[in-house]
């Protein structure tokens, strides 16, 4: 699998189309018909002259629809068509005071201010209640409010109430340079730090008009594979727990530790921070490339028979089938992404259209076995692609890697990069001052694209279910609190 | 499953653990005041088969009723200045804070000043400071086990 785009433009590219309210919602839905996929839409600027930009992945392209809101104008809705928006408009409502016609209520989502009967879906009948938790919750987890409306133990509807965390770093790296911005995207996440700095690198590369060199994506891939291989072990060893399976909890917490200890060696952070740069890649020397895979080969071999302990742990697997389905039509009416949406059926990887990246054109998204969409499914789909990021790795240290730089390529006005992340495709924009200083950034992380679904696949599960459910998905809150 | 116990088996000798001194115990209340989560993974790793910190009696209990220690992370965004407050209110007396890591120290911290309440150190007082970004699992250990063993 050598990846075919050594030379020419390895970028993907973004082209941006201005559109008129009235033709606002014809243009989304002439971006579904072209096989366009919605990954996001944000708002920029304040008060008049504001823009709400819708973005649409189609292959190693994407398009931005781009609709400038007069003062005391309302953006049509496109919720309707495309449940995927639900967020993105809340959000635009909230921080950028934009208001959607032809929606049925824009319930705060950022915003915290308002009632609890604003927020919360009206459930009622017979034996209806609401069960409330958090935003403290009873381990290490992080901060947010889960409000269940129940009858019995069986979810009837579950409204999560994020954003506790909420830190206005994108606002905060406004009038940054491009360069001081990667503190911030890499800052909203530690789970997710080189999926965001990646995303944002590129962004920004693009809008300065760089493409990063061969030795530069090979060493951001390395970093992204680095990061997803110790996510991966984790999330097994958190679904353990969420069945109460102490042995392989501790044995993948065990197997993380050793990835964590690896990342450390290699760059000397065990998180990987600050590993990402605008137009420059990592160095890894022949000796530690050779060092790594060796260690990378024995914890593959540790990690493959844990797997297979695993799979033959009956108690284990008789708990997994069946709860917290996400069907692949919802997935894909919710947007959802990453294992979430590969355990569904859905063939989504980000790696498989990012030229910008060192992924080979024969990579193809990992499919389960057995797409069910359930706990079982998500489970599955980390332990496939674990072998795969594991090889992946060898290929990527079977030579040194130099110090990656950059060559002048054409600059996009906005620049625009979708990256996979452990939790799915990470989406960041980036709009720069004439001075080269931020304008906007936006991040869109793969936890962003998939909480509306996670909620979704709760309805009709028992309440005792959902930490386990929410396991399965792993998101994270700081990537969707930002 | 035996194969996984023989794993942990393995994985406990390589650490070398030392043996258990004295009998203490401590419950930890842990709150994440909007920390980018790698604290978290670190905390949540000293009880992984490397560090186990349960066998020096530590633990993190599920309600602040039940705690001795407040453990911090993030830089105390307004949006969880209630809640930290609150669970510092529930926790009997005598009664600990800990910062974990740099943010929750007040140092390095991104984001826009209106989205944060005042640093930790102003709204509860700090008894033990982890610095890092994040501090290691080794060192979240022995900075607690310090603040037992010094009294
Ligand atoms: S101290 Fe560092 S690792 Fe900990 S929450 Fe802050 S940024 Fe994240």
């Amino acid at each position: 699998m050598s990846p075919s785009h050594t030379a020419g433009f390895a970028r993907q590219a973004t082209e941006t189309v201005a559109v008129a309210p009235v033709g606002w919602r014809d243009a989304c839905l002439g971006e579904l018909d072209r096989g366009g996929r919605f990954c996001g839409a944000y708002a920029v600027g304040a008060g008049a002259g504001r823009r709400w930009n819708a973005l649409f992945a189609d292959g190693e392209a994407t398009r931005m629809l781009s609709l400038e809101v007069g003062e005391g104008e309302a953006v049509p809705t496109i919720v309707d068509l495309l449940p995927g928006a639900d967020w993105d408009e809340r959000e635009a409502h909230d921080l950028h005071g934009l208001d959607f016609a032809g929606r049925e209520s824009l319930r705060p989502l950022v915003a915290h201010t308002a009632a609890t009967g604003s927020w919360t879906v009206p459930v009622s009948g017979e034996g209806t209640y609401q069960v409330a938790v958090g935003p403290i919750h009873a381990g290490v987890i992080e901060s947010g409010h889960f409000r269940f409306h129940v009858v019995g133990e069986r979810i009837l509807h579950l409204d999560p109430r994020l954003f506790y965390k909420h830190r206005g770093l994108q606002r905060a790296a406004e009038g940054a340079s491009p360069e001081r911005g990667l503190a911030f995207a890499q800052r909203a996440c530690g789970a997710c730090a080189v999926a965001n700095s990646v995303a944002y690198a590129l962004a920004c590369e693009a809008a300065l008009g760089l493409v990063a060199d061969r030795e530069a994506r090979r060493g951001r891939t390395l970093l992204l594979e680095l990061e997803r291989l110790y996510n991966h072990l984790n999330d097994i060893a958190q679904i353990c727990a969420g069945v109460g399976f102490a042995p392989g909890n501790m044995a993948f917490a065990a197997l993380k530790e050793r990835a964590l200890r690896l990342n450390a060696e290699l760059v000397g952070h065990r998180f990987l921070f600050g590993t990402v740069a605008i137009g420059a890649g990592p160095e890894v020397s022949a000796a530690r490339a050779d060092a790594l895979r060796g260690a990378l080969r024995e914890l593959g071999e540790d990690a493959a028979s844990a797997w297979r302990e695993l799979s033959f742990a009956a108690s284990v697997q008789a708990r997994l089938g069946g709860v917290g389905v996400l069907s692949a039509e919802d997935a894909a009416a919710l947007g959802a992404v990453g294992p979430a949406a590969r355990a569904a059926g859905i063939a989504l990887d980000c790696r498989s259209t990012s030229p910008g990246l060192w992924y080979g054109s024969s990579f193809a998204p990992a499919a389960p076995a057995r797409p069910s969409g359930d706990v079982g499914a998500r489970l599955e789909v980390r332990g496939v692609e674990l072998p795969a990021t594991l090889e992946l790795l060898q290929e990527l240290l079977a030579e040194p890697i130099g110090a990656g730089g950059s060559d002048p390529g054409p600059a996009d006005p906005r620049g625009v990069a979708r990256v996979e992340s452990p939790r799915g495709e990470t989406v960041c924009a980036v709009e720069l001052t004439v001075a080269r200083r931020l304008g906007r950034v936006h991040l869109r992380t793969g936890s962003y694209a998939n909480w509306p679904a996670l909620a979704h696949a709760t309805a009709d599960n028992l309440l005792p279910d959902f930490p386990l459910i929410n396991k399965s998905f792993e998101l994270c809150y700081a990537c969707a609190d930002r | 499953m035996f194969v996984l116990l023989r794993h942990l088996q393995r994985v406990r000798r390589e650490a070398a653990l030392p043996r258990r001194q004295g009998a203490r115990s401590l419950a930890i209340r842990h709150v994440d005041a909007g920390s980018c989560n790698a604290c978290e993974h670190e905390l949540t790793a000293i009880a992984a088969p490397q560090y186990d910190f349960q066998r020096f009696g530590l633990d993190i209990v599920a309600s602040p009723r039940h705690a001795d220690v407040l453990l911090v992370t993030g830089p105390i965004t307004r949006r969880m200045e209630g809640p930290l407050l609150s669970a510092y209110e529930a926790m009997p007396e005598p009664r600990r804070v800990a910062a974990l890591g740099d943010c929750a120290l007040g140092c390095n911290v991104l984001a826009d000043p209106a989205e944060l309440a005042l640093p930790l150190d102003q709204l509860l007082p700090v008894d033990l400071r982890i610095p890092g970004c994040p501090p290691t699992p080794a060192e979240i250990s022995a900075a607690i086990l310090e603040m037992i063993d010094g009294g």
